[in-house]
């Protein structure tokens, strides 16, 4: 591989957010000097509570603020060669940034055939064809339910709908937001265990928003952990894994820990590794 | 009552209401792309008529070819309304959207006072105006010429939304941040619909200005298109289709029952009552997508 023109080069790393700062409608500060980098080929998770920033560093990544009156007001966003700040949402998925979106969102009223038709808007009939055959290879249940109204599908295949719609944009980046939202724990285990397939076979990086810790450290290598738009956290998934807090905030041990409390963690905010 | 003359009211009334039908595909091309109510597809039906006369009497050209010419030209139109007048409002309460729309409305209907003047003219394009006869029935041959267009043009919108473009037109007015997030250029996709409802617009106009000439109370076709749009769920072309047969057909009937007692404003009163009664029983009409519920 290649190593990146980026200022200070750790590994090769398809993107790298510095310390990055969003505002919603000129006023609101969402998250404050967010830093954290996706290696090439690798699988990260951003971790973090309900209204940490979470969605909000993934839209400053794919350009949908605009569509919310966010802004990127400090910071820069690199990847590979490019700086994201001043890209139009569809230019960066032309340069391979996957946004899987909270929710799933599928198009509803679509059937999983045209969503993945639609899907393909910036690629060529040919690819389109070859990528939706990967896709319905990767989720079979896809292929049986391919004609019937994506409105009508489960929770788990909506989800399996909405990353084969990112797939097929080709991207060298997949962002997936709560993937597990919603989700028997059992569905999990298997879109995961496929997210990780991709991610070997594909030679795609990964950057997945979680709540559910416990299972996306399961697939990932490192983890960043943000709270009120802050990193406070950064480690490889097993130190994770074994840390106490984490534990006990994600096994529900203390209800009212917050990582708030965790004053420690904040000082040392920065991904200092 | 004559039931041969009821028959004849029914169909006379159901092709006027498919012309109708016209109006309200526009508006719910523009609808469903973007959540747009416009309030300027009446007067934009006017401005094709006028264009339609412009190049076949200041250019001389023969009339078919006014139409194409003029076809084309209210395409480039549509995306220039789109780019200029709307694509900043994007984010922006829909009620400054509604209020832009109807500014359009009355700029396009006082532009053409300034420019055409008031005086009505003629739409010549060679539809006779001798009736059909249907059996004993007879039928308007304008009106019998404007809904068969009107159902051509609908099927070839049910093909076009099954092209690749027409599923990304749908995929917009699925979830346009989802679209988005694929790639899907929004803005371009909200300007192409704008277009297609200016080429509708013109069709609209020069069959409607066949039957009543070109002035600007062709503008006040905005009123028939909302009624039918709304009737027919303002997100469905065949709702737009059907609830304009319906209303058509009310109408016409209504109409010649109640015109004798009412002094002539029976029609209208009709449609008044088919919208409000819609918006307060059936918001959604009767085709319009309820959002899927979830298993
Ligand atoms: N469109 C918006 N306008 C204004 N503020 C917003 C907007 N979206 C998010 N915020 C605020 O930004 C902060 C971060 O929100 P964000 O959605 O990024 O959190 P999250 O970590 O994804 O949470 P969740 O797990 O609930 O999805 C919150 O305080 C939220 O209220
Ligand atoms: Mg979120």
């Amino acid at each position: 591989m290649m190593t990146e023109t980026s200022p200070k080069p750790t590994k090769s790393a398809v993107l790298s957010l510095n310390n990055i700062e969003v505002v919603y409608d000129h006023v609101s500060l969402a998250i404050k000097g967010v830093s954290l980098e996706v290696p090439d080929g690798g699988m990260v998770a951003l971790l973090g509570a309900n209204g940490a920033g979470k969605s909000t560093s993934l839209k400053a990544i794919s350009g949908l603020l605009v569509a919310e009156r966010g802004e990127v007001r400090r910071g820069d966003i690199q990847f590979l060669d490019h700086n994201l700040r001043s890209l139009s949402p569809q230019r960066r998925v032309e340069l391979g940034i996957a946004h899987v979106l909270e929710g799933r969102r599928v198009f509803e009223h679509l059937t999983p055939d045209e969503n993945l038709i639609a899907a393909s808007a910036i690629r060529s009939r040919h690819d389109m064809i070859r990528n939706k055959d990967k896709v319905y290879t990767y989720f079979p249940r896809l292929y049986e339910r391919r004609f019937s109204a994506a409105g009508y599908l489960s929770g788990g295949e909506q989800q399996m709908l909405a990353i084969g719609r990112a797939l097929m944009t080709q991207p060298k980046l997949l962002m997936l937001d709560e993937p597990s939202l919603g989700l028997a724990p059992f569905l999990v285990a298997e879109i995961f265990q496929i997210i990780s397939q991709i991610n070997r076979e594909e030679g795609l990086s990964v950057l997945l928003v979680e709540q559910n810790a416990i299972a996306a450290l399961e697939i990932v290598s490192h983890g960043y952990l943000i709270e009120s738009g802050r990193i406070v956290m950064h480690d490889t998934a097993q130190a994770l894994k074994s840390n106490p807090d984490i534990q006990e905030f994600y096994l529900g041990g203390a209800q009212a820990k917050n990582f708030h409390d965790i004053k420690h963690y904040r000082r040392r905010k920065r991904w200092l590794t | 009552m004559d039931w041969a003359l009821l028959a004849e009211t029914g169909i006379n009334g159901s092709l006027i209401g498919l012309m109708y039908s016209l109006v309200a595909m526009g508006i719910v091309l523009i609808y469903k792309s973007s959540s747009v109510p416009n309030l300027a597809q009446g007067s934009m039906t006017m401005l094709g008529a006028y264009i339609v006369l412009a190049y076949s009497s200041r250019f001389g050209a023969p009339i078919w070819l006014a139409i194409v010419l003029a076809t084309l030209s209210m395409f480039g139109i549509g995306i220039a309304i789109e780019r200029i007048a709307l694509r900043r409002l994007a984010g922006r309460p829909i009620i400054m959207i509604l209020m832009m729309t109807l500014g359009l409305e009355i700029l396009l209907r006082a532009g053409s006072l300034t420019i055409w003047g008031a005086t009505g003219r003629p739409m010549p394009i060679g539809i006779s105006d001798d009736p059909l006869f249907l059996g004993a029935l007879l039928i308007n041959r304008a009106y019998a010429a404007g809904a068969a267009v009107a159902i051509v043009i609908f099927g070839l919108f049910a093909l076009f939304f099954r092209t690749r473009m027409g599923v990304v037109l749908r995929a917009i007015s699925d979830d346009y941040t989802a679209a988005w997030s694929v790639g899907i250029s929004v803005e371009r996709g909200v300007a192409l619909s704008w277009a297609m409802a200016s080429v509708v617009a013109t069709v609209a106009g020069v069959l409607w200005a066949s039957v009543q000439g070109v002035d600007q109370s062709l503008a006040h076709l905005l009123l028939k298109g909302v009624t039918v749009a709304v009737l027919g769920g303002m997100d469905s072309l065949g709702g737009a289709l059907l609830a304009g047969l319906l209303l058509g057909i009310v109408e016409g009937i209504a109409g010649s029952y109640l015109d004798p007692l009412l002094g002539g404003a029976s029609r209208d009163l009709v449609d008044a009552a088919m919208l409000i009664v819609t918006i307060m029983l059936r918001p959604h009409g009767l085709f319009g997508r309820h959002d899927i519920e979830r298993i």
